[in-house]
């Protein structure tokens, strides 16, 4: 385990870097954009590692309701808190994106308020898990909410084709007559695609650590109460 | 009354009214602009409400008063039916003709007077060969803005 998360730390460390100076140094500028453009390799990638997290949250918290192993709470928990940070990445870099593209930082358009909803349901998520003193109850009532939560996302992803917004469609998963076509040219796609892979490996690494830490201070609380006992 | 029926009912009451909250809600959500044929079918409906409409600013219909910071365009969805709209404000970075615009403002007459001028971007993003050759020009042009 540890070896992974170090791995995983250099890993997220040396890609976003590297990353970083392709986007800046390397790349050509888009044009109709500009400069601004280049928010999207920030963007995109939080977007992603957003729906994983909490596709991740969903996945445990149904699987802690199935077995009741509290390890699979501890990762749901420690998976909605870094879907949380990477949420309000979102909708941060949006805003920014926004106001030089559009021209608003923000618009009560479907994407955008179904964004912040999600970001909602989980502080929500959060303050649940607060709020309840027993260890098997918090984590019975956070599961169900992180199952109910999750099912924005797939209204968030399909928003744009559902109902007219501001937000422009996916360009990364758009589909011309059955097949996948992102709409952009491969010398702006590759960067966005290793941009994601390594954000992906950052995802991971705060995940493990995380997890690790909700382990301890279970284990902690658990040694507690058989001492007070 | 027991107090656990107060309780039903009170929490029946707030549970109704967030629901119709939200549909409310959620119908302004979903349709965030109105399109030009919408508008013109039923003037009626919409004079001197503010509503946002979205559609394509009319190639060559574009004047743009520096002077008075006044900007008038035509838009249009099919090219054959026009809604002249008039704002008095900066023209964004990214506005263009041919480009998709949402408009927030009023119907006064015939004419769509906006307080707020969105520029809607396209999911196609591409390269200019010419920026890619004239990078540091490009560099240069945008740090003397």
């Amino acid at each position: 385990m540890k070896k992974i998360i170090f791995l995983l730390e250099w890993t997220s460390i040396i890609g976003l870097l590297a990353c970083a100076l392709w986007v800046f140094l390397k790349l050509p500028i888009e044009a109709s954009q500009g400069f601004p453009q280049k928010i999207m390799y920030l963007h995109v990638p939080s977007v992603i590692t957003t729906y994983l997290a909490f596709f991740v949250v969903f996945v445990f918290s149904i699987a802690y309701l199935w077995k009741r192993e509290l390890m699979f709470d501890q990762i749901a928990k420690a998976s909605a808190e870094v879907g949380l940070v990477f949420c309000a990445l979102v909708l941060i870099t949006g805003a920014i994106w926004g106001q030089t593209t559009w021209g608003t930082y923000w618009v009560w358009d479907a994407r955008l308020t179904t964004t912040l909803l999600l970001f909602l349901i989980f502080m929500g998520y959060f303050l649940l898990r607060m709020s309840v003193n027993d260890r098997d109850k918090e984590a019975r009532l956070a599961s169900v909410l992180g199952i109910i939560g999750f099912l924005d996302i797939p209204i968030i992803h399909k928003s744009v084709e559902w109902w007219r917004t501001l937000h422009q469609p996916s360009t990364l998963f758009k589909v011309d007559s059955g097949e996948a076509k992102p709409s952009m040219p491969s010398e702006l796609l590759y960067p966005l695609l290793a941009t994601i892979f390594v954000m992906l490996a950052f995802y991971l690494f705060l995940l493990l650590l995380r997890f690790q830490t909700e382990k301890r201070i279970d284990t902690l609380n658990q040694l507690l109460a058989e001492t007070q006992d | 009354m027991k107090t656990r029926n107060k309780f039903v009912i009170g929490g029946a009451v707030i549970l109704a009214v967030l629901i119709a909250l939200s549909v409310q809600g959620l119908q302004e959500m979903t349709v965030f602009f109105y399109t030009p044929q919408e508008v013109l079918a039923s003037p009626g409906k919409f004079e001197d409400k503010t509503i946002r409409i979205g559609a394509l600013v009319q190639k060559g219909s574009v004047e743009w008063n520096a002077q008075a910071i006044q900007l008038s365009f035509k838009i249009t969805e099919d090219g054959k039916k026009f809604i002249p709209v008039f704002y008095a404000g900066v023209k964004p970075d990214l506005f263009r003709e041919g480009q998709g615009v949402v408009v927030e403002g009023k119907m006064k007459g015939q004419r769509f007077e906006a307080n707020q001028l969105l520029v809607k971007h396209s999911e196609e993003y591409t390269v200019e060969t010419e920026h890619k050759k004239n990078k540091e020009d490009y560099y240069k042009s945008i740090q003397a803005q």
